[in-house]
């Protein structure tokens, strides 16, 4: 039992059974369907969908959670576009989810390819790799914090090769960096645990006719390897924006968002305004911001799935 | 996707010989070490004194052991107690995923009802909606439920997760739909079917969810900074944070509880590794 | 007093063997109590639930004189509960919004606007509290002090500490490069520039001592830094309108003072301190840096992490160096006990009573909190072992002589917007007068949108 198809694109299918099946029989089956589903749906009518809404009609209002939500329209919206920490907190989402993801899928990929060359004990440091994505994150913001420190290890390393003390967290040009850094040595193992399952579960026939033909390495790789690993890195794309969307404990506990504005993302941003201002209905009005992005961005790469599909059947 | 390669022919095709093949191995091993310098310096540091930490140079085999440091940290705050909170949380949290996702994952992958597909997208889309977008509302019903400082407040909103359902259900997708029609038609109930024979042919699915659930919320920290107040609940990653704020804590101490945090969900990754490499695919890779 | 605040950190109970027992007790008795509606106890029994914020010594003394009060009251039962300096505000607010607040608290002093702009605590009776009148009351403690606790000549919260900040030298080091810390310690700006420079210690870019070291961790620490150089360079946080005026000439002035150390006498690392653990006077205390502005430090905090200096003493804390040749002023902050507004009569009623009987006894006070002075003036600073004190004389003249911080419903909002201003500065190297214009910009934009 494999997980290749974890890669695969998330199409419904039929199910087989219905039609072999007597009507009254599969009614009931039907039926158990629904049941099997319905706790879950439940649930996330409660905590989800339900509080995406409420947060919806939340940031209509002004409510500091002392007094009754008062409604002000669109003014949350309007503030947050005349506010410049909001412009710029969500300049640096763009910024830190469009690198992450860059180089997540990136960093995924290239270490799946270097553990497929299969040398001996290559499955060990795979092993290794992916462990580092089981540490859990406070400890990796904790130790990296302390290893990005100017006189931490990054720099002691650094030194025999010339660089200067570079303050990493500090200084507005290397903050961000840094942090998307961090973030995709965090998260690139598990992504490169997927393209190896999709590596290995490619098929060997286009290969043995690209090697017969004469091409080398390389150009397997770009015109056999790469489009039949599409909807795998479609798939990581999605789910390394998405992550990266959310992701809250690197830029709190290595900058707490600075220098000045540096690394401050939209979900600090939601965290502040809530619970330290005190500001629900514009905390609410962030969140939709928030959620509109990533419902932008998901379809936005569905529709590019889609097309390229197309092309490639 | 046709077939999948045997092993020696897989092998064969990507093995590299001769000297590119000691490179290979040299350069990955030195990647690899490189990767996970981090974690070999947490887990060295944890034994020294605060004090070392940002000398000249750091010594990778410490001059001088303070194994006092892992006890000192766990007595600066109620940290065994933050431990246990974390681990019945994620505990409660895994078996909740194991449980519902797997169910929601068969009715979808198995069923044929009138809206499934519109179900499934909207299990789906709620990976657009995680905690850090839905906070203040999420916060304000666990508030009405009255389940601030509990542990079913903590619990509450992790407890099923979308990707867990997708998971469960691309994994059952391909159990071929002869037996449970078999079962079916000996009678067999719908939730003997699902015990008896889906469920085992999911194990290393299973083992996936397990751990990746586990670990997301034993990493959880803004939803418990949201909605503990109280000691009692606190969970670690809440502790970890306040450590420096006292006279005295010194950062090794801190890393001593980096690495005890680090244990639990390193062991239950080894324990189950074999499933694990199953369920992500991996089982190709000798 | 611990007071290290990083902004949103979560904190608790300290566990200390009984003390937990105690706790854990307590919360589980009267957690249902505390949140369950008012006024339908019995007659006899009250139950009151009571916050803090964590400190070391004061902390510990508050528990002991509520329990000493619970002994004495057998009727009365109080569930104590405390949080994290930076986190107490935030989560009294959040109990206001969910109906869990205490019945009393003690609120830092700036948070006061805060409170009674909403009505959430109640004006005290201070006859209760054991004053005839209220110029008795206000004769009793220091002017900066009142400013916050008072409001319509109603008394909203009973002082207990309040104390201000001193610069402390580190004698050792003084001596080490000639200088003399009695004669030389720094009382103006461009003295303290010198001396800061003659005490650093640099091999190559790294700092192995800094002469002074700002502590650039925590909004709440750059406010009370930037508040008396902006007092001292003749600026405000505030005009009399209420628009921000950090960016006038006054505030430009101050803030190139502050930046003065690190840029121009290269005493100072900005970078560094901002990315470890943050316990701003740790590097003071491990004699990384040679001076720094901190509240006044218990020995026992010394002790636990520099037994020489502990026991040599050197070290002595002098008041702020002083801007065009004005005195030094020093920045002030206290706590009061307040009474939430919500609370039922008869809770309120033994609040007073409570409150009355913690700070009846000034010297068991001063014996287990030295030395944090209290607010009050009378009664207590004769007394031979408050003399004894190594630089009391300094201590108190900080007490009395300095600005209180900026009492403002957008405190939050200001000591963000002026925390992001001093790391543009510091550690950007951003214009002074265009970050203060937008800082200022986005305090005025806070304060328009209170309600928001």
């Amino acid at each position: 039992m494999t997980m290749q198809a974890v890669s695969g694109p998330a199409r419904v299918e039929g199910s087989e059974v219905a039609a072999a099946i007597p009507s009254g029989f599969s009614r009931r089956i039907r039926r158990w369907g629904l049941i099997f589903v319905a706790p879950t749906l439940l649930f996330l009518a409660i905590f989800k969908y339900g509080p995406m809404l409420w947060a919806i009609g939340l940031s209509f209002t002004s409510y500091d959670m002392v007094s009754q939500p008062q409604y002000i329209g669109l003014q949350n919206y309007r503030l947050l576009l005349e506010n410049p920490v909001f412009r710029e907190t969500l300049i640096n989402t763009f910024v830190y989810v469009g690198a992450s993801t860059a180089f997540m899928t990136m960093a995924g990929l290239g270490l799946a390819l270097a553990i497929n060359t299969r040398v001996p004990g290559a499955r060990h440091c795979m092993t290794a790799i992916f462990l580092t994505n089981l540490m859990p994150i406070i400890a990796v913001c904790l130790v990296w914090r302390l290893l990005l420190h100017p006189y931490g290890l990054v720099n002691q390393l650094l030194a025999p090769l010339g660089v200067g003390r570079v303050d990493w967290l500090t200084n507005e040009a290397t903050a961000m960096p840094a942090i998307v850094f961090v973030t995709v040595w965090r998260f690139a193992p598990y992504f490169m645990v997927v393209f190896l399952a999709a590596l290995l579960a490619l098929p060997d026939d286009y290969f043995e006719a690209a090697e017969l033909d004469g091409a080398g390495v390389f150009r397997r790789f770009w015109h056999i390897t790469l489009p039949l690993l599409m909807p795998t890195v479609f798939f990581v794309v999605v789910v390394s924006a998405l992550l990266s969307a959310r992701i809250f404990l690197m830029p709190f506990i290595m900058t707490g968002g600075g220098p000045g504005n540096a690394t401050r993302v939209l979900s600090m941003l939601i965290y502040e305004t809530g619970f330290s201002y005190m500001k629900m209905g514009q905390a609410a009005a962030i969140s939709v911001v928030l959620f509109a992005i990533m419902l932008v961005f998901t379809t936005l790469q569905m529709r590019l799935f889609m097309r390229r599909e197309q092309v490639y059947s | 996707m046709t077939t999948i390669p045997s092993d020696e022919v897989a092998a064969s095709r990507w093995q590299l010989t001769g000297w590119k093949r000691t490179l290979g191995l040299v350069l990955l091993l030195a990647f690899t070490i490189a990767f996970i310098i981090p974690i070999l310096w947490m887990l060295t540091m944890s034994f020294q004194a605060g004090d070392k930490m940002f000398q000249l140079g750091t010594e990778w085999i410490p001059s001088v052991w303070h194994p006092e440091n892992y006890p000192n940290a766990l007595s600066r705050a109620a940290f065994p107690n933050y431990f246990l909170n974390s681990g019945v949380v994620s505990l409660v949290v895994m078996a909740g995923n194991l449980v519902f996702c797997t169910l929601a994952g068969y009715g979808l992958a198995k069923f044929r009802f009138p809206g499934d597909s519109i179900v499934l997208l909207l299990i789906l889309s709620t990976l657009m909606l995680p905690l850090e977008v839905t906070l203040v509302p999420t916060f304000l019903i666990i508030h009405n439920f009255g389940w601030m400082n509990t542990y079913q407040g903590l619990v509450g909103p992790l407890l099923i997760d979308a990707f867990g359902v997708f998971l469960m259900r691309q994994s059952m997708l391909s159990i071929p739909n002869d037996y449970i029609e078999a079962a079916r038609i000996d009678g067999a109930g719908e939730i003997r079917i699902l015990l008896q024979i889906i469920l085992p042919q999911c194990i290393p699915a299973l083992a996936v969810l397990a751990i990746i659930s586990f670990r997301d919320s034993w990493d959880q920290f803004l939803w418990p900074l949201t909605v503990v107040s109280s000691d009692t609940y606190r969970t670690f990653p809440l502790g970890l944070v306040q450590f420096g704020e006292d006279y005295g804590n010194p950062p090794s101490e801190q890393l001593a509880i980096a690495v005890l945090a680090t244990i639990p969900v390193f062991l239950l990754f080894l324990v189950f590794q074999r499933s694990i490499n199953r369920g992500f695919g991996l089982s190709g890779l000798k | 007093m611990d007071n290290t605040e990083s902004k949103l950190r979560v904190r608790g109970a300290r566990s200390k063997g009984v003390s937990r027992r105690d706790a854990l007790a307590l919360i589980g008795a009267a957690g249902a109590a505390a949140v369950a509606s008012p006024a339908l106890g019995q007659a006899s029994r009250v139950n009151l639930s009571f916050w803090t914020f964590e400190n070391p010594q004061q902390r510990p003394w508050l528990h002991k004189r509520v329990r000493q009060y619970m002994e004495k009251n057998p009727n009365v039962n109080v569930e104590f509960q405390w949080f994290t300096f930076a986190d107490l505000g935030k989560k009294i607010s959040v109990g206001y919004a969910t109906g869990t607040a205490p019945d009393g608290f003690v609120s830092q002093d700036w948070l006061m606007p805060t409170w009674q702009a909403k009505g959430l605590i109640a004006p005290l009776d201070i006859q209760k509290l054991g004053y005839n009148s209220y110029k008795d009351f206000s004769d009793d403690f220091p002017e900066a002090f009142l400013a916050g606790a008072t409001k319509d000549g109603k008394v909203y919260g009973f002082p207990t500490w309040f104390y201000g900040f001193l610069n402390y030298l580190n004698t050792k080091h003084f001596a080490s490069v000639g200088l003399d810390p009695e004669r030389d310690a720094p009382l103006s700006w461009e003295k303290f520039g010198e001396v800061a420079k003659k005490l650093t210690i640099k091999e190559g870019n790294r700092f192995v001592r800094q002469g002074f070291k700002f502590a650039m961790h925590a909004p709440q620490w750059t406010m009370v830094q930037f508040n008396p150089i902006l007092v001292g360079a003749g600026g405000s946080w505030f005009d009399a309108s209420g628009k921000c005026t950090i960016n006038n000439a006054a505030g430009v002035k101050a803030m190139k003072l502050r930046a003065s150390i690190a840029k121009e006498y290269g005493a100072e690392d900005p970078a560094e301190s901002i990315a470890t653990n943050p316990l701003p006077q740790m590097d003071w205390l491990k004699e990384r840096a040679s001076m720094f502005w901190c509240h006044p430090i218990p020995p026992p905090a010394i002790q636990s992490q520099n037994t020489a200096m502990a026991s040599e003493h050197y070290y002595r804390p002098v008041q702020y160096a002083g801007i065009d040749g004005k005195p030094g002023i020093s920045t002030t902050y206290g706590f009061n006990l307040v009474i939430n507004a919500r609370a039922p009569a008869e809770k309120q009623a033994a609040l007073h009573d409570l409150y009355k009987f913690i700070m009846s006894d000034a010297e068991d006070c001063w014996n287990d909190t030295q030395p944090f002075p209290i607010a009050r003036k009378s009664g207590w600073t004769n007394n031979p072992k408050v003399q004894s004190f190594p630089q009391i004389a300094e201590i108190l003249k900080a007490r009395d002589q300095g600005v209180f911080l900026p009492r403002t419903p957008v405190y939050n909002e200001l000591a963000d917007a002026v925390h992001r201003a001093v790391q543009r500065v510091m550690l950007n190297g951003a214009d002074i007068q265009a970050t203060l214009n937008e800082a200022a910009a986005e305090v005025d934009r806070a304060t328009a949108n209170a309600r928001g």
